[in-house]
This record gives structure tokens, C-alpha cells and sequence, in this order.
């Protein structure tokens, strides 16, 4: 009866927001692009997205357990799943199954847990376990698969002969014949073999923009970059930011020599921007809070990717970029506090 | 206007929920077996009993008169005998408890004999003839009315007239306008006078139909030209007195200030029909609409109730279902306040009540970690960084950490909950910057006292340094008079000569 009423606080109506329900949009904004993925690049993924998302899981239970944290709500809120998958889409889809074993260790023990869980990560996780794999494991991650309907010889790799791959190690004898490069690795490759670009992007792997399958991968993540833009999961900024600057900063190299500098589209479609823009540097965990500081922050991710694709030793950059942004952001935040009601220095109608 | 409306940053589009209370009609509530009167006010101030427990009293006639700054006079709402003056549940956030006046009515509803007086002809008549008829602002802060007309600088001004219930289920408001829509006018014509302002607009939200033809035919009627009704769209908060203004005028209130920095006087609709109600026909505010809604209730509906109705008396006439009621909510569900029971009295403040089952109200969920989402800075109607200032206040109570709360511009938060409500972690938010507020403001208290206190000490410690130097310095010079031994020399030769002197001068005499 009355005695027992509540007198929690308001709001006092339920709604049917979560963070699951957020973590949930980010995976169905990956599902097209994932496809793209297997149909290019054979299962290899699905094998890949198995490992990773299994010893996330068994991290994230650990360190739950170990932290003595709830774990219901933790193992459920799929945060996990969206690490391992971002974790995924990077890597090779025939790297070596401790990739994803070590690269985890590292995103969910060391860059989530080791700062405080969920919420509490300075660096993206996903990006701190590709980084770490980048340097510990520089081979496996330059041995890539060529999409599909490019090469005679391109069998469709089996899932026997996947799973040997990854478990038991790549094949010594005819590896040339059915790996390949990614673009811009092939790209760094030969230029330091001497070539111009306008040499080395007829290859047939180049494409129209960026490169086979993967401009199409791309095209996919910016449909489901536009899917959480829709869904109110992510803002404009941080994918405007980003792909504008790339453009921006990209454009003046290129002009100046196209031999020796990636073109625009190029930066857009070849690697991992358009997944940093819409995924990675979106991460509001690890990037900035207010609208100008997540424009600056995209800003910094593409002029460091540019910078590092352009004279670096990596063929890629989104990680080396994402996470010096990250450690950038605090900073930015305390820069861009923005003047709330009341407080604008200029009222038009005043003075 | 012009026309052109400006709009705020943020806010929510939220079900109604406001048809079934507001198309019945509104009813009388009836005199309850009880009214429990109020006599704390919704700014900390308090009003003083006249009345002794016993005592008969008529009805309108003054009961309490205030005693501080924010004070209000208490009439009785109808004619009685008072049973108690003892402490009980308000129906307000900010004091869960205070004095109130206990009234027994006899059923007999005997006005008090008055001399009706002559309609006041300059702005300071018709502003004492409100104070004088207890209105206080009606649509929830519960502000003294006569004050915002007392701090008024002279000046262009325009009166502006909130007729947007931002909050869902809440139609207290719409009823009157459609019921009342002459006396509100005339009402704001009293008001214009006050304020001696140029205009009068009167903002209600898109979403209710007849209200604006309503209002339209009796500013024609009255033929009004300075005063203009103006439709404003529904999103959460409008009906707040920072973002209506905004969306009126497109120019912000300064942090810190009231309306009148920028010549705007705000008033809620039921004040404008009150002020009407005690100018024209000389009745102090005796009642109000409340709205009595929500899934627990069998017939949500509007009542007109006496000032003090118990909430259980208004639920009760509603068909409320207490069995099945979760929250008894005093208020709208966005910044509504949970009662602990229903035998309260309801308040001049009080424009809804609205019972919820438990189907209907947020279950007490697991909050998780901040994930940094920023959906709450996209809600926010005053542009703050929610996610920011909840990072400098959660687990921390280290001063510096609120510090940076407060220079993440805390204050400006007007705790409409649009954060909350967005929150996919759950975190009610507004919990911990009401709660960061109240520790800043003691911990500032704090200091000013030490900062005071050592003032002090520091002062008298300087005092009575100087008077100990002073003293040293008269002694010095003294002894150093002593211990020279020319100047000393010179002193007693001095002394000599004029001895010597005197007994030449008695000799010679």
C-alpha cells in the first residue's frame, strides 16, 4: 500500500537505452562490411573473429573475476565483441591464431582492464592489440590474401587448408602463389624498391580507388558508419574530421609528386581510414567530448595517418595515429571546454 | 514577434501523455475532511502564524504572514477551525519537512466580510494587491511574484507569459487556457501594468489545439493589441524559463542573472489567472488546477483544489489504484518528485500528481561505468559536457576534483534530467550534480568562515604586534635618552641652570 512507496528519483519513466543496445548498433554497423570481407577474402575472417572473440571473453571473464566485479552485466554489455571485432578487421585474415590471442591479451587485460574497465581505457583496446601485433609480429601481418577473382591460382582457400594455415603455420613451399600484399604495403614496398606509384598501382590488386575488395570493405563501413550516424550512436564530427583532413592533408603531397605520394582516394579506400573514421576514432571512451574537440581529434588521426603513410616505415597508420591521439585527448578536453547557456561571450542583442 | 523563432540546443521529444487528463472537464475537488497548509516557502523562507490551534477561521482570511525575505501570506481556504500547528511532509524537493497549519473545515465555506476596494491605478498598488493575495509563480519555482516586479529596472520590457508544460502528463496548464482564456488575459493586462512593460507574449506548445483560439478571441474581445499568443514546438525542456526565452528571443539569460538583465519578466498562466482573481474580484489564491494522472488512476482529470487538499483526497476522487501504485509523483516524470505517501497537502506549486504502477516506472537498474557516449551532450538544453562533470564528481570528494566540476560550468545545470533520461548507463546523473552543487557550496561556506576566521586572527595577531612595538619603541627611546651621556650631560646641566637661575631670581627678590 502506500507505505510502500517508491521515492527513487527522476526521471521515473523507463526507457530502453543500454550500453548493449549502443555496443549492439556498432556490431550490426560492421556486418556489411564483414561480408564484403568474407566474400574478398575467403573465411579466414570467421576463423579469426572465432579466436579473437573467444579469448576475449575468456580475458574479460578473468579479469571481471580477478577485479571482483559483477560479471553479468559486463560479460553481456558485448563491449568485448566490439573490440575483437574491430581487432579482426584489422589484422590478417590467415595470420597465425596467437595474433589474436596476444593482441587481445593485450586490448582487453592490459589497455581496458589494467586502466579500470569498462569506461575507463585511455587507449582504444582494439588498436593498443593491433599496435602491439604490428611490432611483435611484423611478418605475419604483411602476409595477406589477394581478393578474390584476381588470380588464376587464388583457390578459394579451403577451411582445412585455413585452419592448418592458421594453427599450424603458413605452407613453406609455393606461398607466393597464393598471397598477397595489402595495397599500401605493396605500395611502400615499391617505392622502396625504386618504382613510381603510378608504376606500382597497376598492379591488378590496386582497383579502381584504393585497391580490390578493399574499397568495397570500405564502402561498406561507410554505409554502416552512416547506419550509427542515423541511429544517433556516433555524431558527425569525428567521421567529417577525419576523412576531410585526409583529404586535405593528403591532397598538397600528391600535387607535389604523385610518384611518390599516395593520392587522396587512395588514403580513403587503400587501408584502415575509413574504419578509423567511422569506428575507431569515434571510440567516445578514448576520444574527446565536446564537438570541437572530437573535430580536432579526427583532424589529428588523419594528419598523423597521412604523415606516417607518407614518410613512415608502417604501411599503415590508423593505430600509431588513434592512440597518440588518445593521448592527446585529455588535453584537447581541457582546451575545448565549450561556453554553455548564459555564458557565450558575444550575445548578438547585447552591446 | 516576428515570427521567427530561435530554438535551444538539445532536448527531447517525449510522449504527451497529456489527452486523457485534459480533455475531461475540470472538476471541483471539493472540500476535503482536511487541509494541511504549507507555511515554509519553496526559497528556505517561512511565513508566521497569525492563528492559534482552536481558533475559527473564515474563509480568505490571513493566516500567516511572511517572516523573511521569500516569504508568502497564507489564507484560509475556506472556513474552519484550526486543529494543529505541527510539523509535516511538503510537497517539495527542497524540504522534505516543515511547519504547516492544520485546518478542519466546517463545511460551511463562510467568506470573511470584505470592503471591496477600488481597482488600483499605479504599478506599486497592483503589485502590493499581489503579495497581498499570497501569489506566488505558479508554474513550479514558486517565486514571490511581487518581487521580480520590485528588483524591475526601468527600462523597455516584455512580459512574457509560459504557457508550455515542457513535461509529459502534465495539462493543468491547457485546461485553464481553454476554460479561462479572458481571465488570463486580463490577468496579463494587470501584469503589463506592473511591469509598465511595452508587450505581452504569451508562449504554449504546438501540440495543443484550441488553446491559441481560444486565447486569440478574448485578446480580440478585449481588444488588446500588445499583447501576442505565440506557438513554440514541444520539445523537452521549453517550457523552462532559460530555453523559452531563448526560443522567444533567441538571446540567452547571462549565467547567474535573472530575466530582467535582458527587460524579460516571466510568468506562469495560472499566476496571470490568480493576479486576475485578486485584482477584479478581490480573492487571494485559495486554489488551483492539479492535474491527477498516470496508469494508476481510473479517470485522470483536472481538478480545481483548495490550497492544502491532502494528495490522497484528489487521488481518491480519481479512482486511484493504490494497491498497484509504485510512485506517487509530484510533478512531471522528468523532474517530478517521488512523495513518500499521499497525506500531504498539496501546495501553490503543486501542478500534477501522477501515480504510477510499477509496469510504468523505471526499474531500479545495475548502473554501468560512463562510457563517454555523449548522447547526454547532445540533450543538454544549457550546452554542458554531462559525461565530463560526472567524471570530476563520481568518487571523488577531493575538493580539487569538484573544483573542475565547477569550472566544467556545474552551476549553469538546471536539473531538467534530460541526461538521465538518455543515459545508456543508467546513471542518474542529476543525482550527483545536485549532490556536487550542495557539497560546493558548504565546502565554499567553509572556507569563507577559515577565511574569515584567520582574517581575524591575522588581524589582531597584527594589532597586538604593533601595539608590543609601540610600546618598545616609546621604551627605547627613553632609555636611549638615558644612556647617552651627552644628551644626558646636556640634560642635567639644562636642569642645572634653571635651579641656578630660580634661586638667583629668589635671591634678588
Amino acid at each position: 500500500m502506500t507505505e510502500a512507496l517508491n521515492t527513487r528519483g527522476a526521471p521515473h519513466l523507463p526507457s530502453r537505452i543500454s550500453v548493449q543496445r549502443v555496443m549492439r548498433w556498432v556490431c550490426l554497423a560492421l556486418v556489411p562490411a564483414t561480408l564484403a570481407h568474407l566474400y574478398y577474402f575467403g573465411l579466414g575472417i570467421l576463423i579469426q573473429m572465432i579466436l579473437a572473440t573467444g579469448s576475449a571473453y575468456l580475458f574479460e571473464w578473468w579479469c571481471l573475476r580477478w577485479r571482483q566485479q559483477p560479471l553479468r552485466p559486463f560479460l553481456t554489455d558485448l563491449s568485448a565483441l566490439v573490440t575483437a571485432w574491430l581487432f579482426v578487421l584489422c589484422i590478417s585474415p590467415v595470420a597465425p591464431w596467437y595474433v589474436a590471442v596476444v593482441g587481445m591479451f593485450f586490448a582487453i587485460v592490459v589497455a581496458k582492464h589494467l586502466y579500470g574497465g569498462l569506461g575507463n581505457n585511455i587507449f582504444n583496446p582494439a588498436m593498443v592489440g593491433f599496435a602491439v601485433i604490428l611490432i611483435a609480429f611484423p611478418q605475419a601481418m604483411s602476409l595477406w590474401l589477394p581478393p578474390s577473382g584476381l588470380m588464376e591460382a587464388n583457390p578459394s582457400l579451403g577451411l582445412g587448408e585455413l585452419m592448418s594455415w592458421i594453427f599450424m603455420g603458413a605452407p613453406t613451399a609455393g606461398i607466393d602463389a597464393v598471397t598477397a600484399a595489402t595495397p599500401l604495403s605493396a605500395i611502400l614496398t615499391g617505392l622502396q624498391q625504386g618504382f613510381a606509384l603510378s608504376e606500382i598501382v597497376t598492379q591488378p590488386i590496386f582497383g579502381d580507388f584504393g585497391g580490390q575488395g578493399w574499397e568495397w570493405i570500405a564502402n561498406w563501413l561507410f554505409l554502416g558508419g552512416l547506419v550509427l550516424w542515423y541511429k544517433g550512436i556516433i555524431t558527425w564530427h569525428v567521421p567529417a574530421a577525419v576523412l576531410m583532413t585526409t583529404i586535405a592533408a593528403a591532397t598538397p603531397f600528391y600535387l607535389f609528386n604523385g610518384d611518390l605520394y599516395l593520392a587522396p582516394q587512395q588514403h580513403i579506400f587503400a587501408g584502415g581510414t575509413m574504419l578509423a573514421a567511422f569506428f575507431i576514432a569515434t571510440d567516445p571512451t578514448s576520444g574527446c567530448s565536446s564537438d570541437r574537440g572530437k573535430i580536432i581529434f579526427g583532424a589529428g588521426v588523419a594528419i598523423l595517418t597521412v604523415l606516417i603513410r607518407n614518410f613512415g616505415s608502417y604501411p599503415d597508420a590508423i593505430a600509431f595515429a588513434v592512440l597518440l591521439m588518445n593521448m592527446a585527448a585529455p588535453m584537447i578536453d581541457r582546451l575545448t571546454i565549450p561556453q554553455p547557456y548564459g555564458k557565450k561571450p558575444q550575445d548578438p542583442h547585447h552591446g | 514577434m516576428s515570427g521567427r523563432l530561435s530554438h535551444f540546443h538539445g532536448g527531447l521529444v517525449l510522449r504527451h501523455h497529456k489527452q486523457s487528463s485534459c480533455q475531461p472537464e475540470c472538476q471541483s475537488a471539493g472540500i476535503p475532511e482536511q487541509l494541511m497548509l504549507a507555511l515554509s516557502t519553496p526559497r528556505g523562507s517561512q511565513s508566521k502564524a497569525l492563528v492559534q490551534v482552536g481558533e475559527r477561521v473564515l474563509k480568505g482570511q490571513v493566516m500567516a504572514h511572511p517572516d523573511g525575505h521569500f516569504g508568502m501570506v497564507v489564507h484560509a481556504p475556506t472556513s474552519g477551525h484550526i486543529s494543529a500547528i505541527t510539523e509535516a511532509a511538503t510537497a517539495r524537493a527542497d524540504a522534505p519537512s516543515g511547519p504547516c497549519i492544520l485546518l478542519q473545515p466546517d463545511g460551511q465555506d463562510e467568506w470573511l466580510e470584505t470592503t471591496p476596494s477600488p481597482l488600483p491605478t499605479d504599478p506599486a498598488a497592483i503589485i502590493e494587491r499581489i503579495q497581498a493575495a499570497g501569489i506566488i509563480g505558479m508554474g513550479g519555482a514558486g517565486f514571490p511574484t511581487h518581487i521580480k516586479y520590485q528588483q524591475l529596472q526601468v527600462g523597455p520590457t516584455t512580459l512574457i507569459i509560459n504557457g508550455a508544460e515542457c513535461e509529459p502528463y502534465i495539462s493543468c496548464d491547457e485546461r485553464l487556457m481553454l476554460d479561462h482564456p479572458s481571465e488570463i488575459i486580463n490577468g496579463t493586462r494587470w501584469l503589463l501594468q506592473a511591469a509598465q512593460a511595452d508587450r505581452a507574449i504569451i508562449a504554449i506548445e504546438d501540440n495543443i489545439g484550441g488553446v491559441k483560439s481560444q486565447l486569440d478571441a478574448a485578446i480580440k474581445a478585449q481588444q488588446l493589441a500588445d499583447i501576442e499568443v505565440v506557438k513554440v514546438p514541444t520539445i523537452y525542456p521549453t517550457g523552462g524559463e532559460k530555453q523559452l526565452i531563448k526560443v522567444l528571443t533567441g538571446r540567452e539569460v547571462p549565467s547567474g542573472q535573472t530575466p530582467l538583465a535582458l527587460g524579460l519578466i516571466m510568468q506562469n498562466v495560472a499566476t496571470a489567472k490568480a493576479v486576475h482573481d485578486a485584482i477584479e474580484h478581490g480573492r487571494p489564491l485559495l486554489e488551483r488546477v492539479v492535474t491527477v494522472t498516470g496508469d494508476s488512476v481510473a479517470e485522470p482529470r483536472n481538478y480545481w483544489a483548495l490550497i492544502g487538499t491532502p494528495m490522497r483526497h484528489l487521488l481518491d476522487l480519481a479512482g486511484c489504484d493504490w494497491a498497484q501504485t509504485d510512485k506517487l509523483i509530484v510533478g512531471g516524470p522528468m523532474m517530478g518528485y517521488a512523495m513518500p505517501d499521499a497525506d500531504i497537502g498539496i501546495e501553490k506549486t503543486t501542478n500534477c500528481l501522477l501515480a504510477l504502477p510499477t509496469a510504468c516506472t523505471k526499474p531500479e537498474l545495475q548502473a554501468m561505468p560512463c562510457i563517454r557516449c555523449g548522447d547526454c551532450v547532445q540533450v543538454c538544453p544549457q550546452e554542458l559536457l554531462p559525461q565530463q562533470l560526472f567524471w570530476y564528481i563520481n568518487g571523488n570528494d577531493q575538493t580539487n576534483d569538484l573544483e573542475k566540476a565547477r569550472e566544467h560550468h556545474l552551476f549553469d545545470c538546471i536539473e531538467c534530467g534530460a541526461c538521465s533520461w538518455v543515459c545508456p548507463s543508467h546513471i542518474n546523473l542529476v543525482d550527483f550534480y545536485r549532490y556536487a552543487k550542495s557539497e560546493i557550496t558548504y565546502l565554499d561556506q567553509k572556507k569563507q568562515k577559515a577565511n574569515l576566521a584567520k582574517q581575524r586572527h591575522d588581524d589582531r595577531e597584527a594589532r597586538l604586534a604593533r601595539i608590543k612595538a609601540e610600546r618598545q619603541a616609546k621604551r627605547r627611546q627613553k632609555t636611549a635618552k638615558l644612556t647617552d651621556k651627552s644628551s644626558a650631560k646636556q640634560e642635567i646641566s639644562a636642569v642645572l641652570a634653571r635651579i641656578k637661575q630660580q634661586s638667583k631670581e629668589a635671591a634678588d627678590d
